[in-house]
């Protein structure tokens, strides 16, 4: 059932985001093709964190948020009239930072949480947890113990669990916001090994700081930076591999060779 | 590729968050804003209806009302002024607090500097089940068990340092009862908790590695007290104490038993037996209240609602200010 | 070498012998000497306390100071003799208050005094006729109908100062602070103005009401910070998940925050439980029973034990006491409720090592 759903082209044109008064981001021009997975590297306090939470319009959630521009989902303008925000997170699903498994919920009511939540009927709930966890390879880990609470797995565990909530909701793109920066060296490999095999089925975006990490799951990268006081924005933007060993961008070069940052 | 460095017109901001809620949501917050709207309809309601039974006493007092000195419903037409009872209380707050706040203060040094993990807790839980003494109870405790306790202070003050005037007294043949020393001491014992509470959070919220910092560089419990504790965390003792004024104001019944009430000013000779407190008026006079005398306590009423609000509204101000922690 | 027999030895907080003996003889000599002046001089034992035995601790206690530690460990003892003197004063009023509360309310405590109406008691009516039970039964019905309407509208409040993203978030909170320094007294008072314009009667339905504004900033309060403990990576994950707002307010964050809600139930219970004077204004006291909230007379806890207080009567000063026990048995219960519930019990997704749970 997860072939029924296709990937989607995701893009956004002329991005532009404020908190409050202040601009922190400029103008962002980003493609992300079905089925590639694309990665969005920079300095700390670049934006980059803050553009991918518009990409399926978490950013609005911020009290005193603001944006202009328009992100495209297969064309339609996920911020114009036909869409609520509801219906985009659905399509494009999101992990955040920290693993934040619903506490109060088992490993199975944390993979049907997201059915639930929408408001639709978990049909053959059982085949939706297997795939989901199957999916995000953790099935093997926890197929004992479904009924557990969620909170009993280890942090890389939680993470992955994570993962295959947002995969029952079978979303067209996964957005991941620094997934493995809370995790040991084990588990992110286990991760980006699951990404991988993920970006056959849908568009990824991922933030990251670590550049190796890029380098491993890319398909494409995008170089965020801001300068002192100005707002954030895409300096350089390509497929991964030109990207790290021939950027054109001279910040770009001192970025990816750890000039600075 | 994308270049942003081409001049374009400044970007035009969207309205966010316009999609439709759903049926749901609107109802959800809906709900939830007339909810937090009924705290406006609440305080609108409470001064309005005080206000329109207040009226018929005020508008015949005037401004006495406030500062004279006799209630008498036998004249014609009656006299209500609260002049005493205002200062009573005031003076019962500010010895509540006199009393409270060292006792407050030590109390929460003891709970997040001295004492290990399991009896800090224990005390703090005692602490909370002293602020849910209801008020009753305290009155109950306070006439029968407590008053001839403190009696026996202000006599023993009375015969030590005497010849301070805060200590004098007309006569020792009324064995040192109904004074506001008593009640003072009543007041402090129900705001003990709230000082106590809310300098206990500013406690535990100072920053370890400072205290442990001016430790290491030689400084003593004493003096870190001096310089680190004190100087960072006065602010809010300074909100809680107020916040212990306001509830110490609006105290009533507990009051009502160990005070003796009397419409002739007590300026600070706190251990005669005459003292004011406008909420312990109200109830000792509402029983056999006339409707014109109905009239004057409510406005009694609201001037104690105002009092209460202003000492509150500058307390919350002086806490948030001294907690920066807790905002959102 | 052996290990230490508990696993948290502070080694720097050991102290060697003899400041051990030092210490050990100037926490008891300055009590012996004060008992010792209060026994052969007849000294008033407040007066001993205050004026012997304080000063002696405080001089035994900087002598030690100093001993161990030189100048600096004076200020400290004498900080730490002061801190632990002032807290144990508090500690000695409370324990007073209810072991007074348990050694004079046991002599009207029975099951008839639990069960029973004030029918037919008069001041003198020995203690084996006549109770609390018409004023538990009015307490829990005024105290009950307040808490029905108050609970919803507390938690509303609290969602909307934790959910929304409205701006006039800090307005309704100072408000609500406002309210919560409300005088109980004048929210009788209030009550009693609203029904005077209106033309009610006094009832236990006004009584009610007049407790409303007393219970509602507790249970705001209390409500909003469980619902702000509650991490908010967990609503953005609902959300992000495609929930509607009410949805991830309901299945995700409501169920995290569960016993912090109740609670806040709880203490809106206990402040307003024991609340006397809007009480007093509005609803007419009652010597037999009345299951009619909405008219007519009332009796009440606070009521009963108010009525009975400042009786020369030593049977009546027993009621008071009797009914005081049972109101603070009240409290007590629950005051214990919420120590239960506040159990320190994680929210935040930590990694705990694997349980084996088969």
């Amino acid at each position: 059932m997860n072939s029924s759903i296709k990937a989607s082209t995701l893009s956004s044109e002329n991005v532009s985001v404020w908190f409050g008064q202040r601009q922190v981001l400029s103008d962002v021009n980003l493609v992300f093709p079905a089925n590639k997975v694309t990665a969005l590297i920079g300095p700390s306090g670049c934006g980059k964190s803050t553009f991918i939470r518009t990409l399926n319009r978490m950013h609005e959630l911020i009290p005193g948020a603001g944006l202009a521009g328009s992100v495209y989902l297969d064309g339609e303008d996920i911020y114009g009239q036909d869409f609520d925000a509801v219906s985009v997170r659905i399509k494009i699903g999101m992990v955040f930072q920290k693993p934040n498994p619903f506490p109060t919920m088992t490993i199975r009511d944390n993979i049907l949480s997201g059915l639930r939540l929408s408001g639709r009927k978990a049909e053959n709930a059982d085949e939706v947890v297997e795939n989901s966890l199957k999916r995000a390879s953790i099935w093997n880990e926890v197929k004992d113990r479904l009924n557990d609470q969620a909170i009993s797995l280890s942090g890389g565990q939680q993470q992955r669990l994570c993962i295959a909530r947002s995969l029952a909701m079978n979303p067209q793109v996964l957005l991941l916001d620094e997934p493995c920066s809370a995790l040991d060296p084990g588990s992110t490999r286990r991760i980006e090994e699951t990404i991988k095999e993920l970006s056959s089925s849908m568009t990824i975006v991922i933030v990251t700081h670590n550049m190796q990490q890029a380098q491993r799951v890319s398909d494409q990268t995008a170089f965020f930076l801001a300068d002192d006081n100005t707002p954030g924005g895409v300096v350089e933007f390509g497929a991964t591999e030109q990207v790290f060993s021939g950027p054109i961008d001279q910040r770009t070069n001192d970025y990816v060779n750890g000039h600075f940052g | 590729m994308s270049e942003s460095s081409v001049t374009k017109p400044a970007p035009v901001r969207r309205k966010l968050s316009a999609g439709p809620l759903s049926t749901g949501d609107k109802l959800f917050f809906g709900t939830a804003s007339i909810a937090a709207n009924f705290a406006f309809v609440l305080v609108a309601t409470i001064l309005i209806f005080l206000l329109i039974q207040a009226l018929p006493a005020l508008s015949s007092q005037g401004l006495p009302f406030i500062f004279g000195t006799e209630w008498n419903n036998a004249k014609d037409p009656i006299v209500m002024q609260i002049g005493p009872m205002i200062w009573g209380s005031l003076l019962i707050g500010a010895l509540g607090v006199v009393f409270a706040t060292p006792l407050a203060v030590s109390l929460a040094y003891l709970i997040v500097f001295m004492l290990p993990d399991r009896s800090s807790k224990a005390a703090a839980s005692l602490v909370d089940l002293l602020a849910a003494l209801p008020s009753v109870i305290l009155g109950l405790w306070g006439l029968l068990v407590f008053t001839p306790v403190a009696a026996q202070w202000s006599s023993i003050l009375n015969s030590n340092l005497g010849w301070i005037p805060l200590f004098q007294v007309s006569t020792v043949d009324n064995g040192f009862l109904g004074s506001p020393f008593i009640a003072g001491w009543i007041v402090a014992i129900m705001i003990v908790p709230i000082i106590t509470s809310i300098t206990r959070e500013v406690f535990s919220q100072l920053d370890r590695d400072l205290i442990n910092g001016a430790l290491a560089l030689g400084g003593s419990r004493l003096s870190t007290f001096r310089r680190v504790i004190f100087p960072t965390s006065s602010g809010a003792v300074v909100g809680g104490v107020l916040l212990g004024l306001g509830r110490a104001l609006g105290e009533t019944v507990a009051i009502f038993y160990v005070l003796q009430l009397s419409f002739d000013f007590n300026w600070g000779q706190i251990l005669e037996p005459k003292g004011g407190a406008v909420a312990s008026m109200i109830l000792s006079k509402f029983g056999e209240a006339s409707q014109a005398e109905v009239s004057g306590l409510i406005a009694a009423g609201l001037v104690l609602f105002i009092l209460t609000l202003c000492i509150n509204f500058v307390a919350s101000v002086i806490v948030n200010r001294a907690q920066p922690w807790r905002k959102d | 070498m052996s290990f230490a027999p508990r696993p948290s030895v502070q080694p720097w907080a050991r102290v060697n012998k003899s400041r051990r003996y030092q210490i050990f003889l100037a926490s008891v000599l300055p009590l012996t000497v004060t008992a010792l002046i209060m026994v052969f001089s007849g000294l008033d034992q407040n007066l001993a306390l205050v004026g012997v035995f304080l000063p002696l601790q405080l001089v035994a206690a900087s002598l030690v100071g100093h001993l161990a530690f030189g100048r600096r460990g004076v200020g400290d003892s004498l900080l730490i003799v002061l801190v632990v003197f002032l807290s144990t004063f508090v500690l000695v009023l409370l324990v007073s208050v209810l072991v007074s509360l348990a050694s004079q309310g046991a002599k009207a405590f029975s099951w008839t005094f639990l069960s029973q109406n004030n029918i037919y008691v008069s001041n003198t009516t020995s203690l084996d006729y006549g109770g609390v039970g018409h004023a538990m039964i009015g307490t829990l019905m005024i105290v009950g109908l307040t808490t029905v309407v108050t609970v919803p509208l507390g938690l509303a409040m609290a969602v909307y100062l934790t959910q929304s993203t409205s701006r006039t978030k800090g307005l309704v909170r100072t408000l609500t602070q406002a309210i919560s320094g409300l005088p109980s007294v004048v929210a009788g008072l209030f009550i009693m103005s609203l029904a005077l314009t209106l033309g009610w009667e006094r009832s236990g339905l006004l009584g009610s009401m007049a407790l409303l504004p007393l219970m509602l900033p507790t249970v705001a309060r209390v409500a909003e910070e469980a619902l702000r403990l509650v991490p908010v990576d967990l609503r953005y994950a609902a959300l992000a998940l495609g929930a509607p707002n009410y949805r991830a307010f309901f299945q995700v964050v409501l169920p995290a925050a569960k016993s912090g809600l109740v609670t806040a139930i709880l203490l809106g219970v206990a402040r307003i439980i024991g609340e006397t004077a809007p009480l007093l204004l509005t609803v007419p006291i009652n010597n037999g029973t009345s299951l009619n909230i909405f008219s007519g007379n009332m009796m009440t806890l606070p009521a009963y034990i108010y009525g009975y207080l400042a009786s020369v009567f030593e049977t009546s000063q027993n009621r008071a006491w009797g009914g005081a026990l049972v109101l603070m048995i009240l409290v007590g219960l629950l005051f214990g409720a919420t120590r239960l519930l506040s159990r320190p019990k994680s929210l935040k997704s930590k990694p705990i090592k694997q349980k084996a749970s088969k």
